[in-house]
């Protein structure tokens, strides 16, 4: 074999190898990318929506005092149309309705109203909050979520999507 | 960074040029052509059956409550999900094709004798659990034709004397096509099948590596 030849058949196969390189890498990523995008899909995709729930008749909530209520209802979760249930506290003086979520802003227990202190205690990590919802020790990093609450046609009506504070 | 990482290895275990020298300078026979892909390209659709297969396990459920519900979640619903489900069903589909003309090409060639025989063996029976893999994953969607395809399927080897009715009642886990019959029917398809495939594919593989590709004609 000539040197010529020998330079020749040298980058063919540099040429085939850097070929075989490109099409695994596309095959890998085109693939790769397509599986990976279906699994993720759900993080941004599967929101829970929030919506307008019945919570009972306004005539039972006790004035002035914190109420547990437990609201359930129908949402979409996946493949699935699941029912989710979720605790609130719900204190009614005068026009001025407080509904707060019972889900502590540190990871998510259910907090229970702590009769001593008029404010609540989570029985997972003592995060105390005062009776406005605000976080007052212990390792929660915010307030309790505040929902919308409206009175309409004698009954209670929360909406389950969480506002900012 | 990534050229001092993949130094710091190569350095170490050589990777560079064992890959040259056992994959890209690999001798092959003069005069091999594209027939002898075949069996690369059902391996390529089995890599790729891997993969979306994994990725739709995510999503699917098999029970009969769910298992239509989570497909057509999956076809629907999921970005992508169609997608990965379309690439699952038509390597599943090539991968026959493209046994079908390995197996030729094999055949013509006389590839088969002498001393390549347990290659041919090897290869009959991951045919056969290709087959499989096609008749137990039909069922998972759990539609009218999954249902009505795997009981013919099942009732077919009810003609074989003496052990038919077994076979049949053992393949459905019972007297009818059911709740246990889709369980079974997804653990071989995503967990058996899958594994005794690894297995043989490894031996088909060291055979060829140790005896070389058979001389064209």
């Amino acid at each position: 074999m000539s040197n010529q030849d020998q330079c020749q058949s040298d980058s063919r196969r540099k040429f085939l190898a850097a070929g075989i390189g490109v099409i695994s890498g596309v095959i890998s990523v085109g693939v790769g990318g397509v599986v990976l995008t279906s699994i993720g899909a759900p993080a941004v995709t599967n929101k829970r929506e929030g919506k307008w729930v019945e919570a009972g008749s306004a005539a039972d909530l006790k004035p002035g005092e914190f109420n547990q209520l437990s609201i359930s209802y129908d949402a979409k979760d996946g493949w699935l149309e699941a029912k989710i249930k979720q605790l609130v506290y719900v204190k009614v003086t005068g026009d001025d309705i407080l509904a707060l979520s019972a889900t502590c802003s540190h990871l998510g227990c259910n907090v229970g109203y702590d009769e001593k202190t008029g404010g609540f205690k989570c029985p997972c990590h003592s995060g105390i909050y005062d009776a406005t919802g605000k976080n007052i020790s212990g390792p929660p990093p915010r307030p309790l979520d505040r929902l919308d609450a409206k009175i309409e046609d004698g009954k209670l009506k929360i909406n389950t999507a969480t506002k900012e504070e | 960074m990534f050229a001092r990482i993949s130094e710091a290895i190569d350095s170490r275990f050589n990777i560079n040029e064992s890959f040259k020298k056992n994959v890209l300078d690999h001798p092959v026979p003069p005069r091999v052509n594209f027939t002898f892909c075949f069996g690369g390209i059902t391996f390529l659709l089995y890599v790729l059956l891997l993969v979306t297969g994994i990725g739709l396990l995510f999503f699917y459920v098999p029970s009969v409550d769910h298992a239509f519900t989570t497909v057509e979640y999956i076809t629907f619903d999921l970005p992508a999900g169609n997608f990965v489900r379309a690439i699952h069903h038509w390597s599943a589909n090539l991968m026959i094709v493209f046994i079908f003309f390995h197996m030729l090409r094999v055949f013509v060639y006389g590839a088969y004798k002498n001393p390549r025989e347990f290659s041919w063996i090897t290869g009959v029976l991951l045919f056969g659990i290709v087959l499989a893999f096609g008749f137990t994953g039909y069922l998972l969607p759990w539609d009218q034709k999954a249902y009505w395809a795997t009981r013919v399927g099942v009732l077919m080897p009810g003609s074989v004397p003496v052990i038919g009715g077994f076979i049949t009642k053992f393949l459905m886990g019972g007297d009818n096509i059911g709740a246990l019959t889709l369980s079974r029917f997804f653990a071989l398809h995503v967990a058996v099948l899958p594994i005794i495939t690894a297995v043989f594919l490894v031996g088909h593989f060291l055979m060829i590596r140790k005896l070389g590709v058979a001389k064209p004609l």
